[in-house]
């Protein structure tokens, strides 16, 4: 709970902040905030905790959700060098107090014991990232995607709010660990009519927010529309917090019903696999192929959770952190070269390498752990979440799951062959030095986690 | 579940809805058919009073408009908060209060942010 309380607070801070006459101070001061919450986060270790009437519920592996939530938020923040290069219209004190208090909604999905407080903080998360998909007013672009992702977000929204509803009815309870005990206590057959239509709207509206297929569309035109900046903050953000939440739902409460809901989640799976990988090779901008990718890996994590077995947590846990951290390099290359060559396509990349090696190679080691190459942390979450699959026996899956990821090498190998193997006239490009401690920590990072996986999975 | 709730709960709503839709649809046809006929070009226009309709209602409009109103939302809400509250003062006790100071501090804070940012200035 202290972490939503601070974050809560420190969003206000920041906001009045914004009035004081030098602008420089919103930087360091929004990265102590998000510090100081990351250590208040995990006061409360190795106790389990309920809090707001018992709204909220936490634990060590909600702790870890909630560190990796934070600790991305921060390398976003870092990476955003105060908005400076945003001219006139920016509102830097708005965009660090909208992230701060997004990051209160994350954290409410990731420890939510009822499903009000489910539905509140997606609510908290998602108008957030909408007014920060369209924090660029004078850009075309970014109003449709914030105008496109704000109307189908609140029909999602409505349809989630409709399955909670239902839900309700059918077990009198919004509190998960009830949920769970009244469907416990009869057969699936016995199961009210209700609690399944429940469930499949409940489901509809979060896979939406984790952007699975069939309810991807959005995705790549928000993805494209949005500053490069706040793209890196929802892919990574919105991507965890949701797979927390459907976690927490799917084995909290409704674990006992996995015959039935499997059906339905694996084909969703194998859709997004699909959908992800087989669009995103047609693709020439980075950014937007970064759109795709998103939605592909959304389909490696649906793997774990559809397998739903005692690993399945960690598993969830890892890959998002992998796929977290070597997403913010990627986006953190894309917007140095995007302003240097004023595009995002793959060509804009062409002969990075020869002036820019130590860009080359975080773009590298990025691109190699979302590909799943061995030595990256993306290897190792790939590993964690094929053996769920292959312990719950659905091989057919794992084929699938194979085959999308050989596909995912060829487009996350192109924009590496466009930087070192394609002649281009890429100047060098400057880098403040604070930009380059955190690409090189969030490198190093990647490698380490790929080298030494047990340090985080220790931990839960 | 202890409460159960059956059909025959909700007859008086259903006496209700009837009666206000009867109300509706018996004025609407006595008036139609007794009601003695004038048509003139002024009598069917959308107003009969006031200066004449002018362009279309799809203008842009200040943006200043859409945050005096977000603003009374806001203050009307917590209006709604403030009545139960006050009624149950007593027996909310010190914590009641102390969590309403919070609230209303959370609020004035907004508030405060909001006339800073300029947003009432009409100039």
């Amino acid at each position: 709970m202290l972490p939503i309380v601070l974050l809560s607070v420190f969003g206000i801070v920041v906001l009045f902040l914004g009035f004081s006459k030098s602008k420089n101070i919103l930087l360091p001061a929004t990265l102590l905030f998000l510090l100081v919450t990351l250590i208040a986060n995990f006061v409360d270790w190795n106790h389990q905790y309920l809090y707001f009437n018992d709204m909220l519920w936490g634990n060590n592996a909600s702790m870890v959700f909630s560190g990796i939530v934070l600790l991305s938020a921060f390398f976003v923040v870092a990476l955003t060098r105060g908005f400076e290069q945003e001219g006139e219209a920016a509102q830097p004190a708005e965009y660090y107090g909208i992230m701060l208090f997004s990051l209160v909604g994350a954290i409410m999905m990731i420890s939510y014991e009822n499903l009000i407080i489910l539905f509140v903080g997606v609510e908290i998360l998602s108008v957030s990232i909408y007014i920060l998909t369209g924090s660029d007013k004078r850009n075309l672009r970014s109003n449709e995607a914030a105008l496109k992702y704000f109307l189908m977000g609140a029909f999602a929204t409505g349809i989630m709010l409709f399955g909670m509803a239902l839900m309700y009815g059918a077990t009198g309870s919004f509190v998960i660990s009830d949920i769970s005990e009244i469907i416990g206590t009869r057969a699936w057959n016995e199961q009210s009519q209700l609690l399944y239509a429940g469930l499949l709207m409940l489901l509809v509206g979060l896979l939406f927010k984790v952007s699975a297929a069939p309810f991807h569309f959005w995705t790549p035109d928000v993805y494209d529309g949005a500053p490069t900046i706040f793209t890196a903050y929802m892919s990574t953000i919105v991507k965890t917090a949701g797979f927390a939440a459907l976690y927490r739902l799917l084995a909290g409460s409704l674990a006992s019903l996995q015959d039935y809901w499997f059906a339905t989640l694996a084909t969703i799976t194998v859709l997004t696999l699909l959908a992800g990988n087989v669009t995103a090779v047609y693709q020439t901008s980075f950014k937007r192929m970064l759109a795709y990718s998103s939605i592909s890996h959304a389909g490696y994590l649906l793997i774990a959770l559809t397998s739903l077995t005692a690993k399945s947590q960690s598993s969830i846990l890892f890959y998002s952190l992998a796929y977290s951290l070597s997403t913010v390099s990627a986006f953190g290359v894309l917007i140095l070269v995007s302003q240097q060559q004023a595009s995002n396509n793959y060509d804009a990349f062409n002969g990075l390498a020869k002036k820019n090696p130590f860009l080359a190679f975080v773009l590298a080691v990025s691109m190699l752990s979302l590909a799943g190459i061995p030595l990256t942390a993306g290897f190792m979450g790939k590993l964690f979440v094929f053996t769920d699959a292959a312990q719950k026996g659905t091989i057919w899956l794992l084929v699938v799951a194979i085959l999308a990821s050989a596909i995912g090498i060829y487009y996350y190998f192109r924009v590496l062959i466009a930087a070192y193997f394609k002649e281009g006239d890429l100047a060098t490009i400057r880098i403040a030095p604070f930009y380059k401690v955190v690409l090189i920590i969030v490198t190093t990072l990647t490698i380490v986690l790929g080298l030494f996986p047990d340090l985080v999975l220790q931990l839960v | 579940m202890e409460k159960m709730h059956l059909p025959s709960d909700f007859l008086p709503i259903f006496i209700q809805l009837g009666l206000a839709l009867g109300f509706i649809i018996t004025t609407m046809l006595v008036t139609h058919s007794i009601g003695p006929k004038r048509n003139s070009k002024l009598k069917d226009e959308a107003f009969e009073c006031g200066i004449p309709a002018e362009g279309d209602a799809r203008t842009p409009i200040s943006v200043k408009y859409f945050l005096i109103a977000i603003l009374f939302v806001l203050f009307d809400v917590e209006v709604i908060f403030m009545y139960p509250w006050a009624v149950n003062f007593k027996s909310l006790g010190w914590a009641g209060f102390v969590e309403m100071l919070l609230f209303m501090g959370l609020l004035l804070a907004g508030f405060y942010y909001v006339i800073r940012k300029g947003v009432l200035k009409w100039e």
